[in-house]
């Protein structure tokens, strides 16, 4: 018998199932982020938390504090960071033409921890907006990060896999472990080694107020000047030159989204530090089940990752409370593994 | 009737010395023709530079009346398409989601892919006989599976020159046949087709023009049956006459006319 061509099944792409996917995703995050608030070690019932959205005061004082100002923020964060994290690691695969591409990976991460860093220890009275110097730092170190990776892993419009990978390897180890200069130079600075060492870490701590309403607008502006790119990072997938003969901007198309993806990376690091893989993982597992094309992987990824890192920082809260886990460390220890599976099934068709 | 493309003294090299020094030529709409030469005679760049991927050094390429290089980018694209000898797709992409990307030169900054397109894009996979493979994955394609979605790729930018690079390489003689009529129906549906090619026997009777690039002749053009003479094929392929079966065999149908 003739073999049949190997098929890969995917679920039916009609418009009714895409939309009830969103659906459930955004209701699988309103679920995850309640029983985050609830899960501590003050337990709050989910319930008396609906109840409390809605006008009704069930909750005792101590409760209230606990939930506005310690666990609300923290979940916020979680999956602000979560969505910046996956967007961006969306949009670097897309670019690179790679599975294998994050903003940690490829060293954006640690251009941003390196220039939040320099935010922090010369620049910490600069403010503005309720910010330091610290977000516009981390943005400027992952873009200059992003282009020097870029440009050393691109020969003649094309990019070469092995060097993207080493070249972000040893940006990322070279600017995140530079960081610790900082920690030798400033011996007397207390706030700022603990700021920096939690950042090392990939700690999401309990952001203010003022903190989160900025990242949350710089992570809304950037998916909004993500989505016109998505139909362009298709049609980037079809190379550089290609899409240059479709009639398509290709280098004002690249520098969209280095920037954009950047600013999704600083945006999550800002509030959570070098948190790696799950811009690696969110969007090649959303890219199995509904294929690759972005427009549809956008706002799938976007809540994804948003639901998982709300997840990963509750584990990271109560695996072995009342100890806590960094979520950046939990993410590397589980996340590792992930990779190198990737790297092992994928080696085939990239020739590495 | 103006012609469609025309070269005008092009010169080309990437960087270093020149590839090809002022070659001229019109392509008529609604011609079928073959370009044919040695390995890196630059049949590709001669078609990159028709497509307007790359400038030339000099000289000059007009589209429609229009110097190529004034034009806009989508411009050139919603008149040309090229079709690649490679086409490297990375992840899972179907048929259908790399076919809808020939669309890209009719989408506005901000517009997306509307009901027009789609229908474009519908009636490319079925011109191109792929409709059946839409929803198959481009990667998991057969040789000549994967060139005619390509081709599709090329029609749904509803070019007037549809640009090919060697289409008929890697497939057996069957797909071949398939692709030239595929080919010439496209030119039935007013499509000019320029198409560089290895398969010489492929030429005759079934292009109605052919052209000769070689490294150490003016670029020639003529009807197949002027341009496939033996003595010129010899000094173009560098080829002793009787070590190829088809040099032979035209060596042999001159000799027999002359007697």
């Amino acid at each position: 018998m003739p073999e049949e061509p190997p098929r890969v099944d995917r679920p039916s792409r009609g418009k009714a199932s895409f939309g009830a996917l969103i659906l459930l995703l955004a209701v699988v995050l309103v679920l995850v982020v309640l029983s985050s608030l609830a899960i501590g070690a003050v337990r709050i019932p989910p319930r008396a938390i609906l109840s409390a959205l809605f006008g009704d005061h069930p909750l005792t004082d101590v409760q209230r504090i606990i939930l506005l100002q310690i666990r609300l923020p923290r979940v916020l964060a979680s999956a602000i960071v979560g969505t910046a994290l996956a967007v961006s690691g969306l949009m670097f695969q897309g670019l690179f033409r790679n599975p294998m591409a994050d903003p940690y990976v490829i060293g954006a991460s640690g251009g941003a921890v390196l220039g939040a860093c320099i935010g922090i220890f010369f620049f910490s009275q600069f403010s503005l907006f309720g910010f330091s110097a610290t977000a516009l730092l981390a943005f400027t170190g992952s873009v200059i990060t992003m282009v020097i990776v870029y440009f050393l892993a691109r020969s003649k419009g094309r990019t070469n896999v092995v060097t993207l990978l080493l070249a972000g390897f040893a940006v990322s180890t070279m600017l995140g472990y530079s960081s610790y200069f900082f920690e030798v130079l400033n011996i007397n600075s207390g706030p700022g080694q603990a700021i920096l060492l939690s950042w090392l870490h990939g700690v999401i701590g309990i952001p203010r107020w003022t903190q989160l309403a900025v990242t949350g607008a710089l992570l809304l502006s950037s998916i909004i000047l993500a989505i016109p790119l998505m139909r362009r990072l298709n049609t980037l997938a079809l190379g550089d030159e290609y899409a240059h003969q479709l009639g398509l901007r290709v280098e004002y198309t690249r520098v969209g989204i280095i920037l954009t993806g950047s600013l999704l990376t600083a945006a999550a690091v800002s509030l959570g530090g070098l948190i790696s893989f799950a811009g690696l993982i969110v969007p090649h597992v959303a890219r199995l089940l509904l294929g690759p094309d972005h427009t549809r992987l956008l706002p799938v990824t976007a809540l994804s990752g948003a639901i998982f890192l709300v997840f990963a920082d509750m584990l990271a809260r109560t695996v072995l409370a009342p100890t806590e886990i960094p979520v950046g460390i939990l993410m590397a220890v589980l996340g590792g593994p992930f990779f190198l599976y990737l790297l092992r099934k994928t080696k085939r068709s990239y020739s590495l | 009737m103006s012609p469609l493309l025309s070269f005008r003294d092009v010169s080309f090299g990437y960087d270093g010395p020149e590839i090809f020094q002022s070659v001229s030529f019109d392509l008529e709409p609604g011609s079928c023709t073959a370009l044919i030469g040695p390995n890196g005679a630059g049949k590709t760049t001669l078609l990159r530079l028709a497509a307007g991927t790359l400038r030339c050094t000099s000289g000059s390429i007009v589209l429609n009346n229009e110097p190529l290089h004034s034009l806009a980018l989508k411009k050139v694209a919603r008149t040309v398409a090229l079709i690649p000898q490679q086409l490297d797709v990375p992840f899972q992409f179907t048929v259908r989601e790399v076919v809808e990307q020939g669309r890209t030169p009719h989408l506005g900054f901000l517009r997306g892919p509307m009901k027009e397109d789609r229908e474009a894009v519908d009636r490319a996979l079925e011109l191109a006989d792929v409709g059946e493979l839409q929803q198959r994955v481009f990667n998991e394609l057969s040789g000549g599976e994967r060139q005619r979605v390509k081709i599709a790729l090329g029609l749904a930018q509803q070019p007037k020159l549809l640009l090919l690079d060697e289409p008929t390489q890697n497939l057996d003689i069957g797909r071949q046949v398939e692709l030239i009529d595929l080919l010439h129906f496209l030119r039935d549906e007013g499509i000019t087709i320029f198409a560089s090619i290895h398969e010489l026997q492929l030429v005759e009777g079934n292009f109605s023009s052919a052209m000769l690039l070689s490294p150490d002749m003016p670029l020639m053009k003529g009807s197949p049956e002027e341009i496939l003479k033996p003595s010129l094929l010899e000094k173009a392929f560098n080829c002793p006459p009787r070590r190829h079966p088809m040099l032979l065999e035209r060596i042999q149908r001159h000799a027999k006319r002359a007697g």
